[in-house]
């Protein structure tokens, strides 16, 4: 009988699934944190801010339950240094919306012109579109499996990784178009304010890049 | 009637309920672990089949068992005989207890064939062993795994391109199903008249028996599955008809493991029966029917008081199990094991089954394996025989002071 029980070991995509939720989770409520700021809503932008940092720790919490459970003991479907790997990305993009949300923390944002506003809120719009589809992307992965790598499965797997870097391009352009922002609006703001808007662009940014290289995992592991 | 065979019987018939209570579990855990039957079902199930199984496909093994692993010649002293088969069953059962608190994977025929041979060895040397034929059993239980899983393997791979790369995975899996299912009567058919017909001709039996059962079974099958199971999302459609499908493949597997087992237990019973009978470890009398019968019901016996609380724990903690995989499991298992029970080779069915599921594991389709537990039984093949002999040894030489 205990041949049964323990033959079969816990798949690791349930959590994982689970890990790209949370990670999507920090991502929208990093969102929401950016719409208070621009609205100079300060209190409730430190609310979410705290929030987000709240949320990269749960998220933190289950990559190391995983990091524990995937020992090299285990016969997988995929090799277990891309699950290993693609978990640690994942776990980046959460990282990089704790990053933000702590520039946006430490410092009162002062006089910001519009338009670099703007540019920083649709950065934040296209993240949420980047960790939407790293969410998709390990749904997919475990359909994948669950077809026994059927031709039609990863061909909607390499449709979802293509969209990830599509996006990832977009936010690489945005992230170009603020910086030029920045320096042209250089006269009108102190340096730590340019200083400040070029970080929270440099890891919004990151959230994307980190969902790209993630999507790049998921490619090697349907190449075994 | 001799007290002696009263002994054995009463010892043999304990040995079939253990089978019953652990194997018999393990054969139906994939369709358990895959929610496609309730344990109540599975208890069921495997309780009518394995009996089914043990009285009309058990014979070859049990030959096997009663005189091929010995040289039944070389064993002049009725009694000798007498005492080595209750010795080499109750090595059998003691050791499959302690086994079974370490929780060590054992198996209860590489168990029966270790006391067997422990005694025999005991009592004259090791000329006493056919080792020709240990040799063809040993062999078996190393390649039935490995064929197994290379069998799992393509089945598993011939259901993903033939199911899951189809457009319609729902409408290809309604004509393919049933194929597998038919294939599967097919080999039940052939078994049917080769055991219970005496049928000689392999040729014969495949083409008047096995052919037209699987023809039948598709067909009734084929039109059974045409009429539900609307085109919803295609994987939950084929899981589900899957789900239906492996009730009969795990009944399989219930039929094939009866057919196989249930000589560990009754091997020896048949041994002493023979004695009894002829007062001489005759070769020519046949294992009587009522032995196979009592076999069948000491199995379905141990399922059904035993069984089900195991498979209760199985259908709780199996998770990873979806239909299709259970459905390659249960197929290529029971046909590995229905072959060899035709060739009257003693194989272990749990070992066959955990190679099915290796095979599946290699084809991607489960999706983690525990590799620890796959080394666990692969000692423990190693493990089993000697100890089983070391045991059967000392109660041999305990018997022969005593009695």
């Amino acid at each position: 009988m205990q041949v049964w029980t323990k033959l079969f070991a816990k798949s690791p995509f349930k959590p994982l699934i689970k890990h790209a939720e949370v990670a999507l989770q920090t991502v929208e409520t990093l969102e929401k944190a950016l719409q208070a700021w621009r609205e100079g809503n300060y209190e409730e932008m430190k609310k979410l801010a705290l929030e987000v940092d709240r949320l990269e720790d749960v998220a933190d919490r289950i990559k190391a339950e995983i990091r524990d459970s995937l020992s090299s003991k285990l016969m997988m479907a995929v090799a277990r240094e891309d699950v290993l790997i693609y978990l640690h990305m994942q776990d980046k993009v959460a990282d990089a919306a704790e990053d933000t949300a702590k520039w946006l923390l430490v410092k009162e944002p002062g006089d910001i012109p519009e338009e670099i506003k703007e540019v920083i809120l649709q950065m934040g719009t296209e993240s949420i579109k980047a960790a939407k589809l790293v969410y998709g992307a390990i749904v997919q992965m475990d359909r994948v499996i669950e077809s026994g790598f059927a031709e039609k499965e990863i061909e909607r797997e390499y449709e979802i990784i293509h969209e990830i870097e599509g996006v990832e391009s977009k936010i690489d352009g945005l992230d170009t178009e603020l910086m030029r922002l920045v320096f042209q609006n250089a006269d009108k703001m102190d340096w730590s304010e340019g200083f400040y808007l070029l970080n929270i662009a440099r890891t919004l940014s990151n959230i994307s890049d980190k969902a790209k290289d993630a999507a790049e995992r998921i490619r090697l592991m349907m190449n075994k | 009637m001799d007290p002696w065979l009263l002994i054995t019987i009463i010892v043999g018939f304990g040995m079939a309920w253990a089978i019953g209570a652990n194997d018999a579990a393990n054969s139906m855990s994939t369709a358990v672990g895959a929610k496609a039957i309730t344990p109540k079902q599975a208890v069921l199930i495997a309780g009518v089949l394995e009996f089914t199984g043990a009285y009309f496909f058990g014979k070859s093994v049990t030959e096997t068992i009663r005189k091929g692993i010995l040289y039944p010649d070389k064993i002049t002293d009725p009694n000798i005989l007498v005492y080595g088969s209750v010795a080499a069953l109750l090595a059998a059962t003691i050791w499959l207890v302690i086994a079974t608190k370490f929780g060590l994977p054992v198996s209860t025929t590489h168990s029966i064939i270790g006391g067997i041979v422990g005694y025999g060895i005991v009592y004259a040397g090791f000329s006493v062993v056919n080792w020709g034929k240990m040799t063809q059993v040993v062999l078996s239980w190393i390649l039935s795994p490995i064929i197994g899983a290379i069998m799992a393997f393509f089945v598993f791979k011939a259901l993903t391109k033939s199911i899951f790369e189809r457009n319609d995975p729902v409408k290809s899996s309604k004509i393919w199903s049933p194929f597998w299912v038919g294939l599967a009567f097919v080999v039940i058919g052939t078994m049917f008249y080769i055991k219970v017909l005496h049928g000689k001709d392999l040729g014969r039996g495949v083409i008047f028996y096995g052919i037209p059962a699987g023809l039948v079974v598709f067909l009734i099958l084929f039109f059974a599955l045409r009429a539900k199971f609307p085109s919803s999302d295609p994987f939950i459609g084929v899981e589900s008809i899957f789900r239906r499908v492996q009730v009969i493949t795990s009944g399989y597997v219930a039929l094939a493991h009866g057919a196989n087992d249930v000589a560990n237990a009754i091997g020896p019973v048949a041994a002493v029966y023979a004695v009894a009978t002829m007062g001489m470890a005759g070769m020519k009398v046949p294992v009587p029917r009522w032995i196979l019968a009592m076999g069948g019901l000491g199995i379905a016996l141990g399922v059904a008081t035993y069984g089900y609380r195991v498979m209760e724990t199985v259908g709780r903690r199996i998770t990873e199990l979806t239909n299709t995989r259970g459905f390659t499991i249960d197929f290529s298992a029971a046909t590995v094991v229905l072959v060899a029970s035709w060739l009257g080779l003693p194989i272990s069915t749990t070992h066959v089954v955990v190679g099915a599921v290796i095979g599946v594991g290699l084809a991607r389709g489960v999706k983690a394996i525990n590799k620890d537990i796959v080394r666990d039984i692969i000692i423990s093949w190693f493990v089993t025989v000697p100890v089983a002999a070391l045991i059967s040894a000392s109660l041999f030489k305990v018997l022969m002071i005593v009695g």
